[in-house]
């Protein structure tokens, strides 16, 4: 199945909050995957930029996790965030 | 930035309780251990802990001046901890970062002693004496952080923009609620996914929008900004405080103590704070995060 992210509320918050803050938001890049049983947010930013994105102890991941998560509450469908490396 | 005083039957306690107080996150605090709690023989708290907290000046001041006010401090501080009073705190920035946040703190005096205030890169470099004397800071802050004003414009926008990538219909408010603290609101009609359960969503958001701001202000931002979503926060406080008397009035009467369901340490305070101006009920905290609860007690 294929969705168009724009349509995905999960997809939109989860590139809006990483853009927000990184140094490069033009190089952000989150790619839907619906292919497992659960879908999923791959994340990835420019080099320098995920440190940013994860923060002290996961702290700012697991930030967007949770808004994401409430985003995805309007898509029907529960999301998992992975940060890329 | 403001010390605040709180107290706790425990130092972690009496921490969580800054830490809401601050409306910030632990490792962003910087401590002072005032006393430690005393128990009674029966392990009931008989004094309560207490300490000092404040904001952590979040960039680390210019290198000369860290030496200047590190000499001498380096020796007592090596082992992590200092004499005494005992500044601790849970620092954990990676690598660089970390020594340096370390120093920063390391020599945190009396509150009127703020810290120096460091330069954003983008504005013009000031005279450097200033700074070093420890005399009044606040105007400084006031030219060279962040204003409070700004990082509110910040907020909101950031805000907006996440409302628009929700697709949530929402206006951003903003009000001064002290001269150190800003609240942003932002307020409409079904807005309960941006709050999520106990809140949690609202403190990520609330996470994120700080976030912001530090990477805009280059760490250097003064003061703090509180994100509501229509008047959560209040309408926690109000229903949890009532709901908190109403146990309190069943364990003075039956003389049972009852305990509550495990909550945040914004809302196990507010417990707190309504309980102890009961008389003849008090409370104890027990367990571990995130399941920490609060007990409520007969008054010995």
């Amino acid at each position: 199945m294929s969705v168009d992210p724009g349509e995905l509320a999960a997809y939109r918050v989860c590139k809006y909050l990483v853009q927000s803050i990184v140094e490069h938001p033009d190089e952000v890049k989150v790619k839907v995957d619906d292919s497992g049983e659960r879908r999923q947010l791959e994340v990835s930013v420019a080099d320098g930029d995920m440190g940013r994105v994860i923060g002290k102890r996961g702290r700012v991941a697991n930030a967007i996790r949770t808004v994401v998560r409430a985003a995805a509450v309007q898509d029907d469908a529960e999301v998992d965030v992975e940060f890329l490396d | 930035m403001e010390w605040v005083e709180t107290t706790g039957d425990s130092i972690t306690e009496a921490k969580a309780a800054a830490v809401d107080l601050l409306g910030i996150a632990a490792d962003e605090a910087e401590f002072e251990i005032i006393n430690e709690e005393r128990k009674n023989i029966f392990g009931r708290v008989k004094d309560q802990a207490r300490i000092r907290a404040r904001v952590r000046p979040t960039k680390p001041p210019p290198k000369q001046e860290r030496s200047d006010r590190g000499r001498g401090r380096r020796r007592t501080g090596e082992g992590g901890r200092s004499s005494g009073g005992g500044t601790k705190s849970k620092s954990q920035g990676a690598g660089a970062g970390k020594s340096r946040r370390d120093s920063a703190k390391s020599d945190s005096g009396r509150p009127a002693e703020t810290k120096a205030k460091p330069r954003p890169k983008s504005e013009p470099a000031r005279p450097r004496a200033s700074s070093s004397a420890d005399a009044d800071h606040k105007g400084e802050s006031v030219t060279e952080s962040m204003s409070l004003q700004r990082q509110g414009e910040v907020m909101s926008e950031f805000l907006g923009g996440m409302l628009r990538a929700f697709e949530l219909e929402g206006r951003i408010e903003g009000a001064e609620v002290d001269e150190s603290t800003l609240e942003v609101n932002i307020a409409g009609p079904s807005l309960g996914l941006l709050v999520g359960p106990r809140g949690n969503t609202l403190r990520a958001v609330q996470e994120l929008a700080r976030t912001v701001v530090q990477r805009k202000s280059g760490g250097d931002a003064e003061g703090r900004v509180r994100i509501d979503v229509d008047g959560y926060r209040e309408r926690r406080r109000t229903a949890l405080s009532a709901f908190a008397t109403e146990v309190a009035d069943r364990v003075r009467e039956t003389g049972a103590e009852q305990a509550l369901e495990p909550m945040s340490a914004a809302d196990r305070k507010i417990v707190h704070d309504t309980v102890t101006d009961l008389d003849g009920v008090d409370t104890i905290s027990e367990g571990s995060e995130p399941d920490r609860r609060v007990v409520i007690v007969p008054a010995d």
